[in-house]
């Protein structure tokens, strides 16, 4: 048995850098491991080197560096296993969660906008990180790794977009456009360029290029599609042209004197109860902020959403104000003389069955007109009824 | 030699045994003792043990003390209190699955 000298102990160690062992300890203690073996089965002090060779292979499989890998990842990564079950877990919460959240508003059932929010909070805040995580480990680029955090970025905002978007909360048409900047000048062409360059993943980057803009233009244009100007200026009219009739009306009435004092004045008590639910729906409609109106109708014609937040409580029955103006249409229309040409069906306050059904429920005046109504039609039957009202002062 | 499958998986219990037993041990004196002890049967790979030994380091199972030997240091490790219960959770564990394996395979082991 020979004692190694100190210019061998250095080469070793020189040479176990060069190989990728950065962590320092890692690196005293392979070479004392080394120098153990060497000691030990090394007669000829001269044969040092070409014995050093045949020694290290049997440290590793394919790379010394191996050895660094594996301790970082068991360092770095003490909760690996806890990490990589939240993950699929969490892939496995948002799938479910979306999917039941997407069932449940096409049924427009109670529970589909929490579910949605669970599922894509899920998804940008647990999921997506941790895949991050995982994928940076797996590559040594550094080009790589800005591509997949660019990608992770990207992911976390169109989500975040896309749900602004179906809660119709502000600031959602901001964030898709920049997530697409994000997406066109950014991501693609350093996903693009640097996959492109590989032969073995060049393939594969140019079908996954393709598909992700297949993908994100479907998207778009599911959530971006309006209709053309004519069609939202036609939409805005409608309802300027009925306004205006229904302001017409008023004006000419208040000179006639034919209509005895009481219908009158319920009329015009009438009158101004439906108007301060316009206004009521027209700043809800804004999200409680003051609009001109002439603006808010510019975007009526497009709001798909109903407007039952407005009219009725979270269980379906009807609000205090609009139950109210039900009665006040009841005390008018039982005003109106009844000689057959008083018959406006807007007036029946009647529980009815709902038009065209086939089962037997009988559903409210309220319901009748408001319930899953959208805004522009709400805005619209109000107008209605205001005309009609008026018809009788 | 077993293949690799076979001892992989043992080798945080083999380890955690030995200095469990021994006040303190280096990285190539376990692999020796471990080849000694079964006759060359086992041997450990140094590209599993040193990373194991870091992480048992890094979570506090293992201390260590590093010793000047020569022209070089020597890092020795030494099982900490919490380790020896885990050493002899993991033991009563692989006792139990190799009794398990015994029956799983109907195997007759030579008693006494």
């Amino acid at each position: 048995m020979i004692v190694l000298n100190e210019e061998q102990v250095q080469y070793i160690l020189r040479d176990l850098e060069t190989q990728g062992i950065a962590l320092e300890e890692l690196r005293f203690s392979l070479l004392d491991h080394i120098c153990c073996v060497l000691e030990e089965e090394l007669d000829d002090p001269d044969a040092f080197r070409s014995h050093y060779e045949r020694v290290l292979p049997r440290f590793f499989k394919r790379h010394l560096s191996e050895i660094q890998e594996e301790t970082d990842l068991l360092i770095r990564f003490k909760h690996y296993y806890a990490m990589k079950r939240t993950m699929i877990i969490s892939a496995g919460i948002t799938a479910f969660t979306f999917i039941a959240g997407a069932f449940f508003k096409i049924m427009h059932w109670p529970g589909a906008s929490a579910l949605i929010l669970l599922s894509i909070i899920t998804l940008c805040f647990v999921f997506l990180p941790i895949l991050f995580l995982f994928k940076t480990k797996e590559t040594q680029s550094t080009r790589d790794r800005i591509t997949i955090a660019v990608a992770t970025v990207f992911g976390i905002a169109i989500s975040l977009a896309t749900l602004f978007k179906l809660m119709h909360w502000p600031g959602a048409n901001m964030m898709w456009i920049s997530s697409l900047g994000l997406l066109f000048f950014i991501f693609l062409p350093l996903f693009f360029f640097s996959g492109i360059r590989k032969p073995e993943t060049k393939l594969n980057t140019i079908i996954s290029s393709v598909l992700i803009l297949v993908a994100i233009g479907l998207l778009f244009a599911l959530t971006q599609i309006r209709n053309s100007k004519w069609t939202d200026y036609s939409e805005r009219n409608v309802d300027l042209q009925l306004m205006e009739l229904s302001h017409a009306a008023q004006g000419k009435t208040l000179d006639t004197t034919a209509v005895p004092e009481h219908i009158r004045s319920a009329g015009i008590a009438l009158i101004e109860r439906i108007e301060d639910l316009k206004k009521g729906l027209i700043l809800h409609m804004n999200n409680d902020e003051p609009a001109e109106l002439s603006d808010l109708l510019r975007d009526l014609g497009k709001e798909i959403n109903h407007s039952n937040a407005f009219f009725f409580h979270e269980g379906g029955k009807a609000k205090p104000e609009v139950q109210q103006l039900a009665k006040d249409v009841k005390a008018f229309h039982d005003m109106l003389p009844k000689d057959g040409s008083n018959q406006v069906m807007l007036f029946n306050t009647d529980k009815r069955l709902r038009y065209g059904e086939k089962h037997e429920e009988l559903i409210t005046w309220e319901e009748e007109q408001f319930s899953h109504v959208t805004f522009a039609n709400a805005l619209r039957k109000l107008n209605q009824l205001e005309l009609a009202v008026s018809l009788y002062l | 030699m077993y293949s690799s499958e076979l001892i992989k998986g043992t080798l945080k219990t083999i380890v955690l045994k030995l200095l469990s037993e021994n006040e303190r041990m280096y990285g190539y004196e376990l692999t020796h003792k471990v080849k000694d002890m079964t006759g060359g049967k086992i041997q450990l790979t140094e590209g599993a043990l040193y990373p194991t030994l870091h992480a048992l380091e890094d979570q506090g199972i293992l201390t260590t003390e590093v010793v000047n030997v020569g022209n070089r240091l020597r890092k020795y490790y030494s099982i900490t209190p919490s380790g020896r219960k885990i050493a002899s959770d993991k033991v009563n564990e692989y006792t139990d699955f190799i009794a398990t394996m015994i029956t799983l395979l109907d195997l007759k082991p030579k008693l006494g």
